[in-house]
């Protein structure tokens, strides 16, 4: 196979134009994006999030087809209703607060794929929990532009208020910032962009786009920039790649997208040169043989 | 005394949860002295952490009232500068010694502007106040103790805050980085800066503070620090929390220097 047809001709199909398009759009979003719910510890949480779109996704589709303003409209309900009912749940009964956001989403998830496997279409419910490169119709790609637009100027017009939110909270609201409109906009933006990549990932996969390319950068940086900077390089490229491996090996493009990163990570969990395992494990041997020579 | 105050609580009452719960403080009046090194002490849970985020006006008063200088609080942001505990910080965050200090300036600033020339130099000023000038480029994690707390007293310094509120800066510091931070903070005082801290241990306090503010949810004593911790002051606010060990606490040396 030549290089043209590895890389330049599966672009001559619209299809893959547009899914390679929207995943790189997402990839820029979600690189930055990731790097904040990493630092925040709010990984699992994002995880947990993205399940539990899913029976808002599958009543939308149930009752309005496959458009998606509805799509994403339905989405958003659900995700509000799990983070609020969660903190309802922990206010009002001795369950706390992780426990109800583990439990409740885990039900919403399952209610949504109760509905879509009831669902007379012909995508089947595999697109939903891992996307599909044949599923991205042109008003997905102005959703996706329209999200990862909005968190790029969000991320240009306000870093600094959002690296002290993430930081320091207590010093950016003591020096006068609104903290929790910045947790509130991450949020927000968060659960925009999951919707966004539904499509070219699916809602089991969403998170790993965003995650994967923070997590690898941060084996990297030191500085808050650069961390932002090489996530969404990381992002650009697995997503990329991921869409190629998707068609020429006939793979779930999520799928495809989290393998292309998850070998980015591996790579850097390896390699890194100050926080690597290596590195630690070689230092940690020396550290110890120091020890045992010493006089 | 002579100097005029800076910080006046009056009948100041925080109450944890809605108000009607269990006071956190209980009507305490007191007022700090301009330019003074002040410790507030007192038993766990006896308010120190609540007095001072009531100051920066993070707590909704259940009554009273506290003003900085002739302000409420809330307009007297610029002038005050908050040090978090240790333990509050994410030590592995991707962050260089430079850009926590210039974290300092950000208050003064538009969300789309940039760093200027103004901004830059005092940066540079509070680096260099702190010996931190060499240290700039280093991820935060890779000082010492002492060097870290010197980065967010930088950043303080770097704001340009001449009231200092530090909650429990000596926790987890070695002998040489207690010295160090003793020396930092009598400068401060004769620059005429004010520094308000909670403080643990009380024979450090006595060491290093001039003045001090003994909590008990109220008020037990305010004055010098020789004064305040007068052996039936101490008996009153360590008894009042019910521990049972006060007399170890007044007579023996402490185990640790923090």
């Amino acid at each position: 196979m030549s290089l043209h047809e590895l890389v330049a001709a599966p672009f001559s199909y619209g299809f893959m134009r547009r899914a390679v398009l929207s995943a790189a759009l997402l990839g820029l979003s979600g690189g930055l994006l990731g790097c904040i719910l990493m630092l925040r510890r709010l990984a699992l949480m994002g995880d947990a999030l993205s399940h539990s779109l899913l029976p808002g996704i599958a009543v939308a589709w149930l009752v309005f087809g496959p458009s998606t303003p509805a799509l994403f409209a339905g989405a958003l309900f659900a995700g509000l209703l799990t983070a609020l009912g969660s903190a309802l749940i922990s206010r009002l009964t001795r369950v706390k607060e992780d426990a109800a956001f583990g439990s409740l989403f885990i039900v919403f998830f399952g209610a949504g794929v109760a509905i879509l496997s009831r669902l007379p279409t012909r995508l089947n419910l595999e697109h939903f929990l891992f996307g599909s490169i044949l599923g991205v119709s042109g008003s997905d790609l102005r959703l996706a532009a329209a999200a990862s637009g909005a968190t790029v100027l969000a991320f240009a017009v306000f870093q600094r208020s959002i690296l002290l939110e993430t930081f320091d909270p207590i010093f950016h609201r003591a020096t006068g910032g609104s903290g929790g409109l910045a947790h509130f906009g991450i949020l927000a933006l968060t659960v925009l962009n999951l919707v966004a990549a539904l499509q070219t990932m699916g809602v089991v996969l969403a998170l790993g786009l965003f995650l994967l390319p923070a997590v690898s950068a941060y084996l990297w940086c030191d500085r808050f920039g650069r961390l932002l900077a090489t996530s969404v390089a990381i992002a650009l490229a697995g997503s990329v790649a991921g869409i190629l491996l998707s068609y020429h090996a006939g793979i779930a493009s999520g799928a495809a997208v989290v393998l292309c990163l998850g070998a980015v990570l591996l790579l850097s969990l390896l390699c890194s040169p100050r926080y690597g395992a290596v590195a630690r494990l070689w230092e940690f041997l020396r550290e110890r043989r120091s020890v045992r020579h010493a006089p | 005394m002579s100097a005029p105050n800076i910080i006046s609580f009056r009948d100041v009452t925080v109450t944890f949860g809605r108000s009607g719960g269990q006071p956190a403080l209980e009507d305490v009046t007191v007022d700090i002295p301009c330019g003074s090194l002040t410790a507030i002490l007192g038993p766990n849970g006896a308010g120190k952490s609540t007095l001072l985020r009531a100051a920066l006006g993070w707590l909704p008063l259940a009554r009273g009232e506290i003003r900085i200088g002739d302000a409420h609080p809330e307009h007297a942001l610029p002038r005050l500068a908050y040090l978090p505990q240790r333990h509050a910080v994410d030590w592995d965050f991707p962050i260089v010694v430079r850009s926590v200090v210039e974290q300092g300036r950000y208050p003064s600033l538009r969300p789309w502007q940039r760093l200027g020339a103004d901004d830059e130099e005092r940066v540079e000023r509070a680096l260099a106040e702190l010996d931190l000038t060499g240290l700039a480029d280093r991820q935060i994690r890779r000082l010492s103790g002492g060097q870290q707390q010197r980065v967010f007293l930088a950043r303080a310094v770097a704001q340009g805050a001449d009231i200092f509120l530090l909650d429990e800066p000596f926790a987890g510091l070695d002998l040489f980085a207690v010295e160090e931070l003793t020396h930092i903070l009598r400068s401060w005082e004769s620059q005429g800066r004010t520094v308000l801290a909670a403080v643990h241990g009380l024979e450090l306090a006595r060491r290093v503070f001039a003045r001090g503010v003994l909590l008990a949810t109220r008020l037990v004593a305010a004055g010098p620090i020789e004064t305040v911790l007068a052996d039936v002051n101490v008996d009153l606010a360590f008894r009042r929390a019910r521990c049972i060990h006060d007399e170890a606490i007044r007579s023996a040396p402490p185990a640790f220097p923090a």
